[in-house]
């Protein structure tokens, strides 16, 4: 036997005393390993969101708010001269507004927004939305009523037209045509998309018609999407919208792709400069930091608890050690006064303490494992619900309604976060457990050493 | 064998020194069977401690063969602890969670003796004290305080040590298990060729020896035989 194996015996010296202390490491093991796979799942999660939200800058009139309603819209105008700058590969323009469907009472202004509400803004379109209070957010479905009571019997939710030079997207969202064809987003034509909902809720086909500012759109493609606020939508050409909306010229929000990441900065910089005053400009990098500030605040908390946990974990070993060693301190002496070198009795105490530590971390590995993936969840519910709202937010003129933006956005992404326990983690668990072992037995090494010998003829 | 000069050991004791062991001197011979006596804090022990190099003299000299140990370093202290001296002490102190077995065998692991050695060694030991066979694998708890102080004797032997330090080896024994126990070093002391130095405050047992040496306020009081 030598002092390794003296050491893992010496851990099972007294079973109640052992089961306790490898209880209590084993419940900050676990903690810290739950706070280091949250802190690299959100970590993760960052670089993820970071990386999806490409090289494009949004532009919306200065102040524009979806809750607000003011009419300060840009102009193409305007719009040609950031088209030409450099870096900037593409400019894709929309005009949004809503209709009102033909005999259905409003409600005072329930999702909020809205460039416009003329007695001309009405369709023969009824919305596919299907209003439910308790919903939530994440598509139009929260309802807001000022003075509460209940909607009229013929109530039918607002519907969203856009005009777009880009009508292969709604609001960055690719849509995909499932009959018919697409429209050109240049063109001046009453040919129009809708989505899959609508036409059915409508009871459209490819090569129908219906009725919008007075004029009569003809369905050319029907779309599906992920989006499922722009179930709720009708797209057509830039050109047309000014034209049937009276809005000549005028554009509500515009996306200009960059060439490359490294050229976001300063070819926002640049759209600013050109626009001055009259837009605000945010990048994706931008919106994507506003995004996932959120996770930003989870990740360090996560990052102060483990420190905490390995803290915790370090000084319950170096205590217990402390604790072993004081009380066989007569034990220390007969084994010098036999012959045994310091080093050989500190290696048997740090084999003591190893052994207890990887036990805990065993337990806690188990622990951890398990509540890695709630407490991961638990902090970003916490941190996203209290958290403050991104750009975008809210319903209006954007497609999809309330819960859509960066703050939707970070909530929806956010609960695909799974915190996985790879091997990589397990090891680096054990590595830092061992470590952490070792330094609080290490300075019980130097008690060890201050034992005299003559200490076991101590009480003789 | 051993020859000790003018030793001195003080202890602070707040403010004041205390002299625990006062220039004491004394000669034991090759395989004499010697014992110190004297009544409590009389310097017995502290004279014992000083012997097997578990403290350091204020000042004097302690020649064992020849060689003076006051002036060894930490490692060689160690060593010499280890191969030359063999302790038996009043309360046994065998570690507890080893068996009777294990505990001989500890000394002969610090020595660097290979394990097949440790065990054949160890049970050849045990045999000779007079611990069965059963009884060898057995943990201290399980052990009568008789049968105790048989393996930590056999313990004292592991590395064939030239000198014995026993302090008040049969204190907690009953007088027939003492009487026993005494005569068990007696006779290891005349087989093994051993120097055994006893501390006893037994002058029947003190009796028995080839020499005894009376301590009195830490100074040699009287030297007898």
């Amino acid at each position: 036997m030598n002092a390794v194996t003296r050491g893992i015996r010496n851990a099972f010296r007294n079973i109640i005393r052992t089961s306790s202390i490898v209880i209590i490491l084993g419940l900050s093991m676990g903690l810290a390993l739950s706070m280091l796979i949250a802190n690299k799942a959100v970590g993760d999660k960052i670089v993820a969101v970071k990386a999806s939200v490409g090289n494009t800058v949004t532009i919306s009139p200065a102040g524009f708010s979806n809750f607000s309603q003011v009419n300060n819209a840009l102009t193409t105008s305007q719009l040609t001269k950031v088209n030409s700058l450099a870096h900037v590969t593409q400019l894709s323009e929309n005009l949004t507004d809503r209709l009102t469907t033909i005999g259905s009472s409003q409600t005072s202004n329930p999702f909020g927004g809205g460039n416009s509400s003329s007695s001309n803004n009405q369709t023969s379109l009824s919305s596919p939305v299907t209003l439910n209070p308790d919903s939530g957010g994440g598509g139009g479905g929260r309802l807001f009523l000022s003075g509460g009571g209940g909607l009229p019997a013929n109530f039918s939710p607002p519907i969203s037209i856009i005009g777009t030079t880009a009508p292969n997207q709604i609001n960055g969202t690719d849509i995909t045509i499932s009959s018919g064809k697409s429209i050109n987003g240049s063109l001046d034509s009453n040919n129009s998309l809708i989505s899959q909902d609508m036409a059915s809720k409508n009871n459209l086909k490819v090569g129908s018609t219906f009725a919008a500012y007075g004029a009569n759109l003809t369905v050319a493609g029907i779309f599906t999407t992920t989006n499922r606020g722009a179930s709720n939508s009708v797209i057509i050409s830039l050109p047309a919208e000014q034209r049937l909306s009276g809005q000549s010229g005028e554009v509500t929000s515009a996306i200009a792709s960059i060439d490359s990441i490294d050229n976001l900065s300063s070819a926002t910089s640049n759209i600013k400069t050109t626009l001055g005053s009259s837009a605000d400009v945010v990048s994706s990098v931008d919106q994507a930091n506003q995004a996932v500030q959120p996770l930003n605040s989870v990740k360090s908390i996560s990052l102060y608890s483990l420190i905490g946990a390995i803290i915790a974990g370090g000084i319950i070993i170096l205590l217990t050690m402390v604790m072993i060693v004081r009380e066989r301190t007569r034990e220390i002496g007969v084994l010098k006064a036999i012959g045994a070198s310091n080093l050989r009795i500190a290696i048997q105490f740090m084999t003591e303490a190893v052994t207890l530590t990887l036990m805990g971390s065993a337990i806690g590995m188990a622990l951890g494992a398990v509540a890695a993936n709630p407490i991961t969840r638990l902090l970003v519910t916490n941190s996203t619900s209290t958290g403050t709202p991104g750009v975008g937010g809210g319903g209006g003129p954007r497609v999809g309604g309330g819960g859509r933006g960066a703050f939707g956005f970070v909530r929806n992404n956010f609960s695909s976060i799974h915190a996985a326990v790879g091997w990589n983690i397990i090891i680096d668990g054990f590595i830092a457990a061992i470590v952490i072992a070792l330094i609080g037995s290490g300075v019980v090494s130097l008690f060890i050493s201050k034992v005299r010998p003559a200490e076991v003829l101590r009480s003789e | 064998m051993l020859q000790v000069k003018n030793l001195k050991k003080s202890f602070k004791s707040g403010d004041t020194i205390v002299a625990a062991v006062n220039g004491i001197s004394i000669d034991v011979k090759d395989g004499e069977f010697a014992s110190i006596v004297g009544r409590s804090g009389s310097g017995k022990s502290t004279l014992l401690s000083l012997l097997g190099a578990l403290d350091k003299p204020t000042s004097g000299e302690i020649k064992v063969d020849g060689q003076d140990i006051t002036s060894l370093h930490d490692r060689e202290l160690i060593k010499y602890r280890c191969q030359r001296i063999g302790f038996v002490f009043q309360g046994y102190n065998l570690v507890p969670n080893l068996t009777a077995k294990e505990n001989v065998m500890l000394p002969m692991e610090f020595g660097g003796v290979s394990k097949n050695e440790r065990q054949k060694r160890a049970q050849k030991l045990l045999d000779q004290v007079g611990l069965k066979a059963d009884k060898q694998k057995r943990k201290p708890a399980k052990l009568s305080g008789g049968e105790q102080q048989r393996v930590a004797i056999a313990r004292a032997l592991a590395n064939n040590p030239k000198l014995i330090l026993a302090d008040e080896p049969t204190g907690n024994l009953d007088s027939q298990t003492g009487e026993m126990i005494f005569d068990l070093l007696h006779s290891l002391s005349k087989t093994e060729k051993t120097t055994i130095i006893v501390v006893t405050h037994d002058q029947a047992i003190a009796g028995k020896t080839d020499s005894v040496f009376k301590l009195k306020d830490g100074k040699l009081d009287k030297r007898n035989k």
